[in-house]
């Protein structure tokens, strides 16, 4: 997939719901409701409103701002890689007791 | 939280809701309750190893206990939605996990008014907000908007009727996109700003909006309200492709 936005095909856009299991894999949470920062533009967006790209090899996350990607994230099997070089920050909620 | 741990399901009832569209029900050996509007995935392994992993919405409310209702629209090229709507019998083994999300759920002690927006399958989370809605006898006031081609699409329909009334203060919208049924007055076109204003007036000038369709949908409706002065945290969506909701994950 190219990381031109004028390449996407937004048929296949789906958002940041869809990948809740995955990122719950890897957080060992749920973090569709966690938000985060945008690198490129500064906006805050829950990880559940990012539009996702997922039928690839692996998820592309872009920001619902300026559609920039944020969250990079690859499956190989025995292992997960995890690029979120564009995400200034993301917020976990600590649990409450 | 318990882990999210992958457990086999055993289908215990199968119910055609539409031609495409067929409802099932997993006995969950791990159950929990799940908050209405969360998915479960599904993975189906092939005797060579091969995966293919979707995600589904449950349908059911989270008061059914032991067990969830997935509802499974039939895409023609589906791996997995093909093999759950044509190949799956009652007894048969699912693997799933879940429950999955935080983001896309509403419980009834997040109160209301609620505004609930549709396209085609979206109804699916929607159904299970409903659903708890009345388990839980609540009369938060409610209004779902559902578009949909023709009346042949329209989900649980009988359910819907039977549930909206004037007592508890819910009321179903359809809007027709292609074919209306004979002498129908109602809506007939794509959700617009205009028919967004008349179906939300009742609820007053803020509300909770849960908007679940294919992605332009979502995108229109979610703007359209954002236009109509909602504020945009109380506007939250799931979108899948106009393929439907079957996505890897």
């Amino acid at each position: 997939m190219s990381d031109t936005p004028g390449d996407w095909n937004s048929a296949l856009m789906l958002d940041g719901n869809a990948v809740g299991g995955l990122l719950e894999e890897v957080f060992g949470r749920e973090m569709t409701s966690s938000r985060c920062q945008c690198a490129h533009c500064g906006a805050v967006a829950a990880l559940a409103t990012l539009l996702a790209f997922t039928q690839a090899p692996g998820v592309v996350l872009r920001c619902p701002g300026c559609k920039e990607v944020i969250v990079r994230m690859v499956n190989t099997g025995a292992a997960v890689f995890l690029d979120v070089r564009a995400a200034t920050y993301v917020r976990l909620e600590r649990r409450t007791a | 939280m318990p882990p999210l741990d992958w457990q086999l399901g055993v289908v215990t009832s199968l119910r055609d809701e539409t031609a495409s569209v067929k409802t099932l029900t997993l006995a969950l050996p791990q159950w929990m309750p799940h908050r209405a509007g969360q998915h479960y995935d599904v993975r189906l392994v092939a005797p060579d190893g091969y995966q293919a992993q979707r995600s589904y919405s449950v349908a059911s409310g989270p008061e059914r206990v032991g067990e969830i209702e997935l509802t499974v629209e039939r895409l023609e090229d589906g791996e997995v939605s093909t093999y759950l709507t044509d190949q799956v019998v009652v007894g048969d083994q699912v693997e799933v996990r879940g429950p999955i999300g935080g983001y896309f759920v509403w419980e009834v002690g997040m109160g209301g008014p609620l505004f609930l927006v549709a396209g085609g399958s979206g109804v699916v989370p929607l159904m299970a907000m409903l659903r708890h809605r009345a388990a839980a006898s609540s009369h938060i006031p409610t209004r779902l908007l559902y578009s949909i081609p023709a009346p042949g699409s329209i989900l649980y329909r009988q359910e819907l009727d039977a549930l909206q009334s004037a007592q508890n203060d819910l009321e179903v919208f359809y809007t027709f996109t292609r074919t209306s049924p004979p002498g129908w007055r109602g809506y007939a076109r794509r959700i617009d700003r205009s028919m967004l204003a008349e179906v939300t007036r009742p609820l007053g000038p803020t509300f909770l909006t849960y908007v679940c369709g294919p992605t332009l949908m979502v995108e229109a409706t979610a703007t359209a309200l954002v236009e109509l002065g909602l504020a945009p945290a109380h506007v939250r969506t799931e979108r899948f492709g106009p393929t439907g909701k079957e996505h890897s994950p």
